[in-house]
Parts: C-alpha cells; structure tokens; sequence
C-alpha cells in the first residue's frame, strides 16, 4: 500500500471520521436531565452525519479524476463509475438522514449510533462500487449487510423491529454463505481473485460447468440483495418491520449498491458466459416482475405495497441486465444506472412520506390503505407529494420513473428482447391499479364516519423532512423533464469505465 | 428555438403551454377566489381559441407540408426533439379541442360546487395534454403528451364524477394505460430497427414516415399502435370503459372525452398505424371494416336499451366512431375526408348532446329517461336546442353529422358495397335511438314535478350557441374544412395506393367470396 492509494477512498475515509466523531460525541454528551434515554434533539450527532454524507459527495466530486485511480494492487478503483455511485448513494444517505429525526423523536430512539450505523452501510455500499476484487467485494458487501442488520433492528424493543432483523440477518447471511461459496469457486478456477485476471481465466473456460456453478452462486447470492425473486421472501417483512427512514434508505442504497456489482463483476469478471447469465436475468426478471407486482396488488398496507413494489422495480432492472448480457452491449446497463438514480429519488419520497404520517399519528396509523382515506382534503400538500412519487412510480412521462423505464426498455428492445420488454410493460401497466389505489384513496376517499377522531391528518411538512420531500420531489421532476444532463453522467461513466 | 419561416413566434408553444401558465396564476395567486380563477380559465381558454382560429386564418390550405414548425433539441443523444407543426388535420382537431375547452368551462360555471379550483385547473392541464398530442412532431413528444392527459381526466372522473365515479376512473385509466405502454414498446421498436439499418437516431415522425419497415416489423408495430388506438377511440371489442367513463364524468368531463379524446385514438391511426406502415395497415383492411361495422351497428342496438339518457349518448359514440374508423379504412379521398369530418361532427353534436344532458341534470338530478316527460313544456328554449343535436346526430341534412356520414357511405360503397349496407342500419337505428329518446322525454306525459323548472339561462345559451354554429356551417358549407384536408389526405392516400393496387383486388376478391353478389 502506497499513502497515494489513500486519495481514491477519500471519500470513505470522510465518512469513517463522521461515523467515529457521532459515536464519540454520543458516547461524551451529557444525557439531557428529566427526559427518558434517547429522546433529545441530538443536532450533534444530526449535524455530524450530515457533514460526512455531504463530506463524501463533495470529496467524490472533487476527485473526479481525469485518470482512474486504480489502487491497493488495483483491488479498488476510484474512477468515474465509482464517483457516480458515491454521489449516489450519498445524496441518498444525506436524504435519509433528514427524514430520521423526527421520526425518530416521536419513536423515543434518537440515539446517535444510528447515525454512525447509516455511515457504516454507506461505508460499504461506496467501497461496493469501487471494489474490483471478489475479496474487497466480499468484505464490503458484509461491512454494509451488518450495518444494515442492525439498522432493522433499531427499535429492540418492538417485536416487528426484532422480527424484521432477524429475517434479514438469517436469510442475508445465508445468501452471504451461498456468495462466498460462489467465490470460492471461483478462485479455484481462476487463480485470482481481482476481476481482470479471474475475467481473462474464465474466458478462456468457455460456459464450462465449474464457471456456469461459479457465476450462479455469485448470481444467487446477489440476488438476495437486490431482492429479486424467488429470493425475496425476506423484503416485505423487514421493509415493513424496519423504522420507516430505514426502510426508505434499504430500498434505495443496499439495493443499487448489489445492482453496481451485478455490473461491475459480471462484466469483467464473467464477461466470457454473459449469454448464459443473461438467461439467469431473464428468469429472474420475469419471475421478480410477476411477483412483485401481482402481490403489490393485493395489499392493503401501504408499506407493505410500496416493498413489494421496490421487488417488481428491481425486476425492470434485472431485465436491463439480461439485455447486457444477451447481445454483450452496455447499452442496457446505462439504462439501469439511469433508472437507479431515477428510482433512488421517488421510492425515498414515497417512503418518506409515510414516515412523515407516521410522526403525526405515531400509535395510530398502520400504513394500512384506509387511514389514508380523504388525505387529500385534509392535507392537499402531502397527498399531492404522494402522487407525484406514486405516479413517478407508475411511470407517466414527465416523471422521472418514466425515463427510467424509457430507458432500461431501450435497451431491452434494442438487444432483441421485445418480448421480455412487452411483458415488462403489461407488468407495469398492472401496477398502475395498486398505485392508483393509494390516489383514489387519498383523494375520491372519504373516512368512515363511524370514528372521527381517529381520521388521520398531517400537519404541513417542517425541518429535515420537508427539505428531503422537496429534493425528492423536484429531482423526480427535472430528471422527467429534462434529463439529458443525467444521460451525459452515465454515457460518461461508462466512457472511463470500458474505455 | 428554430421557427419555421410561416410564423414570427412560437405559436404552438403557446398554444399547448398558455393553459397550463393560467393553471400555474390560478393556483399560485386565486386560492379562494371563485370569480377571479373561473374567470381566469374562461379567459386562457378564450386566448387559446382565438389563437388557434389566427393559425387556422394563417393556415396556408393545398400542401400537405407541416406548418408553423417549431424544434428544438431536447435529449439530444437519443435523437429526441421538441418538434411542434400542425397540417390541415390536426389544426382542424385543435380547433375543435380549443372551442370544447371554452365551452366546458362555460359549462361547468356553477355546476361543480365542490374543490372547484382544482376541477378548472384538471380541464386547463387536459387542454395542453390534448392540443400537445395533435401538434407534436416527435413520437417522443407525443407519447408523453398521450399519457400526460390520463392524470387530469383520472381525477376529473374520479373526483367529480357520478355514483360509480372511482370504478369508472381506473378503469379508464388501465385500459388506455395498458393500450399506450404497448405503443411505447413499439416506439422503441421501429426507433432502433430505423438506427440499426443506418439511419440515424431520431423519434422524427416526419423521418420515420420515410423509412420502409420490413413487414414482420411493421406486423407487430401495427398491432400495438392499432391496440392502443383502438381502446382510444374506442373499436369494438376493447370499448368496454368507454360507457362507464361517460356516463360517470361530470359534464365537462364527458364533453372532453367525447369530443376530444377519442378522436385522438383515430388521429393516431392515420398519423402513425398508417403513416408508418400503410403496406400492413391495407392488409388489415378487411378485419378493420369488419369490426367498425360491429361497432356501427352493436353500438346502436345497445343505445337503443338503455334507460339512462347520458349512456344512450355514450353507446351512440361508439357508433358513431365505427363509421369513423369504416370510412379511415375505405383508402379512398371521400371516405378518409369523411371520417376525419365525422370526428369534428361528432366531437360537436356529441359534446352538445351531453352538454344538454347536463342542463337538464342539473335542474333534476336524474339522467333516467323513465324520470323525464313532457319536458318541451316547461323549458321550451331547451327543447328546441335538444331537437336540433339530436337530428344532426342522427345525421339530418342540412347539420354536420349528414355530411360525414354520408362521405363515409360513399367511399366504403365504392370499396365493398356489403359494408356500406350493413353500416347504414347502423343510421336506421341511430335515427330510432335518439328520436324515441327525444320523444319520451321531451314531450309525451308531462312529469308533475319539472313543470316548475326553469328554461336555459343566458349562460347556458351562450355555451350552446356556438355548437349550434359549427353545426349548420359544417352541415351547409363544409368545403371550409374539407379545404384544409384535401392536401394531406391526397398524401396519405398516395403512401396507400402502391399496396392497394397490390393487395386491394385480393381484399375485394375475399369480401366478394364472403358475401356473395354484393
């Protein structure tokens, strides 16, 4: 290791300090006199948090380098690829951490180790990006499934909290299990461990069966992560039992993190069987896309819809990445990045939204559809702000879910795949009947008049949320309507990245 | 912002952005303040109409070419422009759009009482969804306008519709959503099929209609344009939303879908199923007639039945709509001219007669015809401007619906005479429909109870007076109109010719050994 190495994690080691310096502070302040443990403003530990998200971003951006930095015996690289997705993922992580407070306030958990588990996750997800080393992959994608672990697991003394936790630890850790597995085979076939040479060994293999095990392990076990089904069993439980700022973040940052190296390594690393794991994709696709949407259709818990919503997202996705593979074009794969910045924006609104209604009405809304009922009326603003993600979530033109969709199903037409991208479309237009239904609810609804004092109603927007709903709402719009900026990001990305 | 050399200013632009600014000033700076923001609709509206008549006064008639062209780079990498022009064709459906725009908001001056700024801003952002699909020159562009205007009219149903409103709302929704997302994926399609075979990167329409797509192609590109169309417009067997959506609207809601909507369904066919593929869309002649006919006549036989005066009118659009589609398909000059001055006719009379329905609603609260009787008496003015849409409705000579039904007649005879036979049933029963409608409700046994019912007011008046217009000047002097069609339709009608010449005498064969000595 060279001290030059250091400047292309930087941006990691900004949040590293942040994420030592709140729990230092946490550890050093005063408890405030009178009030019951972990209630308290905590603008420290906010602030901190804050510093070192925005930190990273700014660090990334500075470091946008001419030249990759390939670093630590070119096991990490820093180059604009990398640097897409630590902006990525911070302005993500910054978004979350402006929903957290006052939800965690009404919750009597602001505890400052949240703040310092968020900048962990994140810690992981950039040296995600960045790792092109199956080793480097492997211990970032623990740093970041720990953290998120115990993210679900924040409110200890809430039985779905707990439930929800320990879903996620058994079943990541098994598909962790099923990964290193897959690595390890890996390395018995190739040798090595960094993408090139085990991309070069395996190449010369053909689809032999040794690779095509190989790359269905690594496959099976990223497929965890992105939740794509049949591996999804684990989302709706913990997307529901988690505290709702964390649930946003989960199905935003962990999850485009895993999409990054579904890219990264099964183009350079299995580039030589991309036909065969195109066909992996295109089973999986098919299958997340029909479970995520028909079971999104019966729902009556909104939280429970928006996860399973998040599953049949991430089959478009995955339908991108079988389009990668089958024609060996990255075309699709700029898609993708395009629909994960898209995506990143409107499922933090539609998830931050129902943390905000959960704040004004802590033990008694249930995300369930009918506590929704005449929103409109009473709380125009917030009900307005829902529809535009839930309609961006749809995918009408002028939302940047649209353009996403656009997108991805480009290059899905374009590798010869019209028939996975017309089921993705008949899909989609599924999915704007449970979307709808949160619409018609919140606007042609009236609540049942047998119990007006339970009818919920927000006050306005204030603080760090209204500040993450308005970046949100105003990304979702200008990534719809004028999105070429984002297009020349990602055609530079990939640029450098293949270049 | 390039300008075509027609115009000095961006026309278009503010045509289709002009509603959507008052919209904004309404919701930014009228909150509260009825008088201030209806009046303030009405005046964009009027704005927009009267712009639209100076382009019409503009309007260079005898060339197909597109005019008052506006383009400008929007996503540039993927060939993706702001491309705005207008032919004889679609000025002509922006017109109608504009005039049914004023007319609804005058319409609906006092009959939405509940969230009524967001009820005239839902019409203001429909008008700039609807002239956008018609002066859109970017299948890009037109497609997020085809979709833009789903989102007002979902709420316009849903929020101020009937007793059924929420069901008909999404179901309105899904259908048309379900018919456009298949579109896109042929958008795609032919947009990379036409880069892959060397041309360059473009969503132009005028570009694509250029290109000659392999048939397999243009098969499956056809289908789901025509699928998407179809629900639009809508086609027999995919027509199922279109009674609950009407019937459910409040009435500027069902003046709007009527009038404007629909006939985006049969503009896209002529602009995209049979300007891209017109060798595919010859050989779709015989199942397209066939399943017009259906509708001609299935859509009659069920107005026929219905106890509800406001479904009646709907099902008599599905009718109606058939002879548009027969006519489109018949390829020849009376048939296509017809069909598109059968969508003005009917966006008129069809709009008038809802129009009407929601005056007498608003005094009655009830649409059953059982409820109604002897109404001539108490409201005289009303009556007699009922008995005038309904006549031209059902195609009296002298009012507009007579001379595109009859253009239409006259080109599917010349084409498969068996068509035009079975369609003109469809007019028998159109005129038992609406005359036995018109009679039981407006004379017959007086109803005790609307004896003391006022007639139209000035307002009401001023709203049907310019239907009344359009109707007699289409019905008396339609060469205004046909003049700016001529020189388009001739350049449709010249894509066709080449297949019909190939494919035509086998078609004619095949009706002539289906039905005989026709």
């Amino acid at each position: 290791m060279k001290a030059s190495d250091l400047v292309a994690v930087i941006p990691e080691l900004v949040l590293l300090v942040a994420a030592c310096a709140v729990l230092l502070v946490e550890a050093f302040s005063k408890k405030d006199s009178g009030e019951p443990l972990g209630v308290g403003r905590k603008y420290w530990a906010v602030g901190l948090a804050l510093l070192g998200t925005l930190g990273s971003v700014v660090a990334s951006l500075v470091l946008l380098p001419g030249e990759s930095r390939v670093t630590f015996n070119s096991t990490f690289v820093l180059d604009e690829w990398g640097i897409f997705f630590n902006v990525l993922f911070g302005v993500a992580a910054t978004l979350a951490v402006l929903m957290s407070p006052a939800y965690l306030q009404v919750h009597r958990r602001h505890l400052g180790e949240y703040y310092a588990l968020l900048l962990f996750t994140l810690i992981g997800m950039d040296l995600l990006a960045g790792a092109r080393d199956f080793i480097v992959f492997y211990v970032a994608l623990e740093l970041m499934a720990i953290s998120s672990y115990l993210l679900a697991a924040f409110f200890r003394y809430r039985l779905r909290s707990n439930e929800s936790a320990l879903k996620y630890f058994l079943t990541g850790s098994f598909a962790s299990a099923v990964l290193l597995y897959g690595i390890s085979l890996v390395y018995g076939q190739a040798g090595a461990t960094d993408y090139w040479t085990v991309g070069k060994a395996l190449g010369m293999q053909g689809s032999s069966a040794g690779v095509l095990l190989a790359v269905f392990l690594v496959g099976v076990g990223l497929a965890f992560k992105v939740s794509a089904a049949p591996f999804h069993m684990w989302t709706p439980d913990v997307y529901q039992g988690a505290p709702t700022p964390v649930t946003a973040f989960f199905s935003v940052g962990p999850k485009a993190a895993a999409f990054s190296v579904f890219i990264s390594a099964f183009i350079f690393a299995f580039g030589g069987a991309a036909k065969d794991w195109s066909v992996f994709f295109i089973v999986l696709a098919i299958a997340t896309m029909l479970v995520g949407n028909s079971v999104a259709l019966v729902q009556t818990n909104v939280k429970r819809m928006l996860a399973y919503s998040s599953i049949a997202h991430a089959g478009y996705m995955l339908a991108g990445l079988a389009a990668v593979g089958w024609k060996q074009d990255v075309f699709p794969a700029m898609g993708v990045l395009v629909y994960l910045a898209a995506y990143t924006f409107m499922n933090l609104g539609a998830f931050g939204i129902l943390g905000h209604l959960k704040t004004q009405a802590p033990s008694d809304f249930d995300y369930s559809l009918s506590k929704l009922a005449g929103l409109g009326r009473r709380s125009p603003w917030t009900a307005l702000l829902f529809s535009l993600f839930l309609i961006s979530l749809t995918g009408i033109p002028g939302t940047a879910g649209f353009i996403g969709k656009f997108w991805v199903f480009s290059g899905v037409v374009m590798a010869d795949l019209w028939w996975l991208a017309i089921i993705a479309v008949l899909l989609s237009a599924v999915a704007a009947y449970f979307y709808l239904r949160v619409i018609i609810y919140m606007f042609f609804r009236e609540p049942e008049a047998s119990e007006p004092e339970k009818v919920l109603s927000a006050r306005p927007l204030s603080g760090g949320m209204a500040v993450a709903m308005v970046v949100c709402a105003v990304a979702t719009v200008i990534i719809g309507v004028l999105p070429a900026r984002l297009w020349d990001a990602v055609t530079e990305v990939f640029g450098t990245f293949f270049g | 912002m390039s300008l075509s050399s027609d115009i000095s200013f961006p026309a278009l632009t503010l045509l289709i952005f002009l509603p959507t600014a008052g919209a904004l000033a309404m919701l930014l700076f009228m909150r509260g303040r009825p008088r201030a923001y209806k009046t303030t609709a009405l005046v964009t509206s009027l704005v927009v109409f009267a712009l639209a008549v100076y382009l019409a006064a503009r309007f260079r008639t005898g060339t197909a070419a597109f005019q008052f062209q506006e383009q400008a780079d929007w996503i540039a990498k993927l060939g993706i422009s702001y491309h705005l022009g207008v032919d004889g064709i679609s000025l002509v459906l922006i017109l109608l759009t504009a005039l049914l725009s004023v007319l609804a908001i005058l319409g609906s001056w006092n009959s939405i009482k509940d969230r009524t700024l967001a009820f005239f801003i839902s019409l203001l952002i429909l008008e700039t969804g609807m002239i956008g699909v018609f002066a859109a020159m970017d299948l890009f562009l037109f497609y997020v306008f085809w979709e833009v205007q789903l989102i007002p009219m979902y709420f316009i149903i849903g929020l101020w519709g009937g007793a059924r409103r929420v069901y008909a709302a999404v179901k309105f929704f899904l259908y048309t959503f379900a018919g456009s997302v298949l579109m896109l994926v042929a958008i795609i399609a032919v947009v990379w099929w036409n880069r892959k075979n060397g041309g360059s990167l473009t969503f132009d329409i005028l570009t694509l209609q250029q290109v000659g797509f392999p048939t397999g192609l243009a098969a499956w590109s056809f289908a789901a344009f025509f699928i998407a169309f179809a629900i639009k417009v809508p086609m027999f067997p995919v027509h199922t939303w279109l009674p609950d959506a009407h019937t459910e609207a409040p009435t500027a809601g069902s003046v709007i879908l009527a009038g404007v909507l629909l006939k985006m369904g049969t503009y896209g066919m002529i602009r995209f199923c049979i300007g891209f593929f017109p060798e595919i869309a010859v050989r779709a002649i015989l199942p397209v007639l066939i399943l017009s006919v259906i509708a001609v006549i299935y859509g009659a036989a069920m107005s026929l039945v219905q106890p509800d005066m406001k479904r009646l009118v709907a099902y008599s659009s599905v009718s109606h709509m058939g002879f548009v589609t027969l006519g489109l398909f018949a390829f020849n000059q009376q048939g296509v001219e017809g069909s598109i001055l059968q969508m003005v006719s009917h966006g008129i009379l069809t709009g008038a007669l809802f129009m009407m329905v929601g005056f007498f609603y608003d005094r009655t609260h009830t649409r059953l015809i059982a409820d109604y009787g002897g109404m001539a008496r108490p409201m005289p003015v009303a009556a007699a401007f009922f008995s005038l849409f309904v006549l031209g409705s059902l195609g009296l000579p002298g009012l507009s619906g007579f001379v595109g039904e009859f253009l239409i007649l006259v080109g599917t005879f010349q084409y498969a005479k068996v068509f035009a036979a079975l369609a003109s049933i469809g007019i028998v029963l159109g005129a038992a429909y609406l005359l036995w409608m018109y009679q039981r409700t407006m004379f017959q046994q007086a109803n005790e109870k609307w004896l003391t019912l006022k007639d139209l007011g000035a307002r009401e008046i001023i709203t049907l007076v310019p239907l009344v217009v359009m109707a007699v000047w289409i019905g008396v002097y339609p060469h205004t109109f046909l003049n700016m069609l001529h020189a388009p339709v001739d350049n449709i009608l010249s894509q066709v010719q080449p297949y019909l010449d190939e494919q035509g005498g086998a078609v004619a064969r095949l009706v002539g050994s289906l039905f005989g000595g026709f």
